[in-house]
């Protein structure tokens, strides 16, 4: 096992890390940036070293203070967590360089399953179905309108060097086609500079459900089960889920097989994730590999018993994988929602800042895995997740009664949060019964919403006897953040108390 | 203290005048209330009416209000400071008409501090009600004269019962 590992990330992951090292009685060193100094990681932290300053490119992204604080420190593995550098088949082979050991995949595994065409090009070869098109570019129009005609309508157009929704053209009928390609073609000139487009058949309301699997050094790959991530928000997910509503044991063994098969394809080590689409006859498409930890991982730590994490970290050791894939059943039923310092009546305008109060989820079936605590200030400079809370129970009913009962109980003062958004998606008669899709979210909010739920009767004036009683008890020269000292805190009742003693006779 | 609290939520705006007394009695618009208000957490002030638990997370806002937020719903409150409120107004939220004082909280009477017909100050106690082990001075919320005493020391009395009219 290893003598000391690296945390090579920030925020909640980090310290979901540190606890698995912990557990494991592995000594682990954490990092920061100047203004992560008191980050909850650090707080938690053996060790710890500052690496540069707040932007990322600075510190975060920096293998080589990484590797020099690794080395300095005595450690012999680095984890990377996810985001940053966990995707960047540069920070393994600078670990390799330096004798320690990468907690994932080998960075040529990462070249050639995580680029989205070699990715696909690797799924055809190992038999698993992707979603219908050309690998290359089409150089004339006719060529592709005919070959649309063959794939039938819906298709979609895209550009070779896209990203981020330029040069992307949905095409409904044969009428379109034409105008649609010279669309997303000047599209794709203008913002990549490069026209080419390619084609594939378009998804009407796909699912995106992805399977976890793992491999060990000695040739075993499983699968852990699926995870149901339709509910996005432009592409981002915010609410995952296991078991997925639509998947059968039969599609589970199929959905398995195909990823496993890929991973041993492409020469996969430690954990990852294959994402696929899934249509509505429950076909599935390959759709890319996440060559390391996912955020959403904790869903399927609670519906198979088992720890990732900790997982990872033996395989990465030279571990056998403790099970077969046979054995894992899901048990119960597990739900992920993604708090996050945003305003959801603004646009989900990032709203960083201090933290005064909170008061957090805890009871049956809930977690909170989190890297935030009271009188911290969550920084402006990186991903502004807060928390994520989960929930588990014997059935997805259960589970979501479960987790709104914690969002109702977790609050945080000073800062807003998404976490009225969650509220309505879980009274969304369609959420309930598990008909989302990938666009479900985004439609969701386009429509009108619903009127307020009415608050209970008395809730007003509470609200007016609670504002007029906080006025009653600040200080006349109240510290900057409206925090009232504790002396203060009850003087109306106290005065009253003592006026009584006084008139005893 | 008195505070003049202008709440504003997606309902609508409101204006309220919340009396919170010395010995811890608690009147909204002029109506006394079976309240009991604690900081319960840094932030957090715990309200029970009638026994309804209400907790309410405050958070300073712009221009020196406040943030109210208590479950989904959210309120901008603006308060008044008493004392430069107090300045003029004062006469305008003194009650008017014939009074009835009542309990604001189930408890036994323990002393009666006037008799009827005295002439008594707004503000001035006229019963004393114990309460959870706190004494609890019911006071006249108007300048005038004590028409009739109903509460009679020893008494027990629940919350709303009528203790005395001032005319």
């Amino acid at each position: 096992m290893f003598r000391k590992i690296l945390i090579a990330n920030r925020g909640e992951i980090a310290v979901r890390i540190l606890r698995a090292c912990r557990e494991m009685g592995i000594p682990s060193v954490c990092v920061f940036s100047e203004v992560d100094r008191t980050a909850l990681h650090v707080r938690l932290a053996d060790e710890a070293y500052p690496i540069g300053p707040a932007p990322s490119r600075e510190s975060y992204l920096r293998i080589d203070k990484l590797i020099d604080v690794a080395r300095r420190s005595g450690c012999d593995a680095i984890h990377p967590g996810y985001g940053f550098l966990a995707e960047n088949p540069a920070l393994p082979r600078a670990c390799t360089d330096a004798g320690i050991t990468f907690i994932g995949p080998p960075p040529e595994t990462m070249e050639l399953m995580g680029s989205k065409t070699a990715g696909k090009q690797l799924a055809r070869r190992a038999d698993v179905p992707t979603v219908p098109g050309t690998d290359e570019p089409i150089e004339n129009a006719e060529d592709a309108q005919s070959l649309a005609r063959t794939m039938g309508y819906p298709v979609v157009l895209k550009a070779v060097a896209g990203g981020g929704g330029k040069g992307i053209r949905v095409v409904k009928e044969d009428e379109a086609f034409a105008s649609a390609w010279r669309d997303a073609s000047s599209e794709a000139l203008n913002a990549f500079g490069d026209a080419r487009v390619f084609l594939e058949k378009y998804l009407d309301s796909p699912r995106h459900i992805e399977i976890q699997i793992f491999a060990d050094s000695h040739g075993r790959v499983v699968s852990l089960g699926e995870r149901e991530c339709s509910v996005q928000r432009r592409h981002q997910k915010v609410i995952e889920e296991a078991p997925s509503t639509v998947v059968t044991p039969e599609l589970r063994r199929k959905m398995g097989e195909a990823a496993v098969r890929l991973a041993r394809a492409g020469g996969y080590l430690n954990a990852g994730t294959v994402e696929f689409l899934v249509d509505a006859s429950l076909n599935f498409y390959f759709l890319e590999v996440n060559t390391r930890l996912q955020v959403e991982h904790p869903v399927t730590e609670q519906v198979t018993g088992l720890d990732l994490v900790k997982l990872q970290i033996a395989i990465a050791a030279g571990h056998r994988l403790p099970f077969a894939w046979e054995t894992i059943t899901p048990r119960g039923h597990a739900m992920e929602v993604r708090l996050y310092a945003e305003d959801p009546d603004n646009n989900f305008f990032p709203c960083p800042g201090k933290i005064l109060a909170r008061r957090i989820a805890t009871g049956p079936g809930i977690r909170l895995d989190e890297g935030v605590y009271r009188g911290w200030v969550v920084p402006i400079e990186y991903d502004p997740l807060l928390s994520k809370l989960i929930a588990w129970g014997n059935s997805r009913e259960e589970t979501i009664a479960r987790l709104r009962r914690a969002l109702d109980e977790y609050t945080i003062t000073g800062i807003r949060t998404n976490v009225s958004l969650f509220r309505s998606i879980l009274a969304e008669p369609e959420f309930l019964r598990g008909e989302i899709h990938t666009r479900w979210l985004d439609e969701l909010l386009a429509r009108p919403r619903p009127p307020a739920v009415p608050p209970r009767p008395g809730t007003e004036a509470a609200a007016a006897i609670a504002a007029a009683y906080w006025e009653s008890i600040q200080p006349a020269n109240p510290s900057r953040d409206g925090q009232a000292n504790t002396e203060a805190t009850s003087r109306w009742k106290q005065e009253g108390r003592r006026a009584q003693v006084d008139r005893q006779p | 203290m008195k505070f003049e609290v202008h709440l504003d939520s997606v309902t609508g705006k409101t204006r309220h005048v919340v009396d919170l007394e010395k010995d811890g009695t608690v009147s909204l618009d002029g109506q006394p209330v079976d309240a009991d208000v604690v900081l319960a957490a840094p932030n957090a002030v715990s309200v029970l009416i009638n026994g309804t638990a209400f907790e309410i997370h405050i958070a300073p806002s712009l221009n020196g209000t406040y943030k109210l937020q208590t479950g989904p719903h959210e309120f901008q409150a603006d308060v008044r400071d008493p004392r430069a409120w107090r300045g003029g107004k004062q006469g305008a939220l003194e009650a008017e008409g014939r009074q009835q004082i009542i309990a604001p909280m189930p408890g036994k009477v323990i002393r009666l501090l006037v008799n009827a017909g005295d002439e008594v100050e707004a503000g001035q106690g006229l019963v004393v009600v114990e309460a959870m082990k706190m004494q609890n001075e019911i006071r006249s919320p108007k300048k005038g004269r004590v028409e009739r005493l109903q509460a009679k020391e020893g008494q027990a009395v629940n919350a709303g019962d009528v203790l005395a009219w001032v005319e």
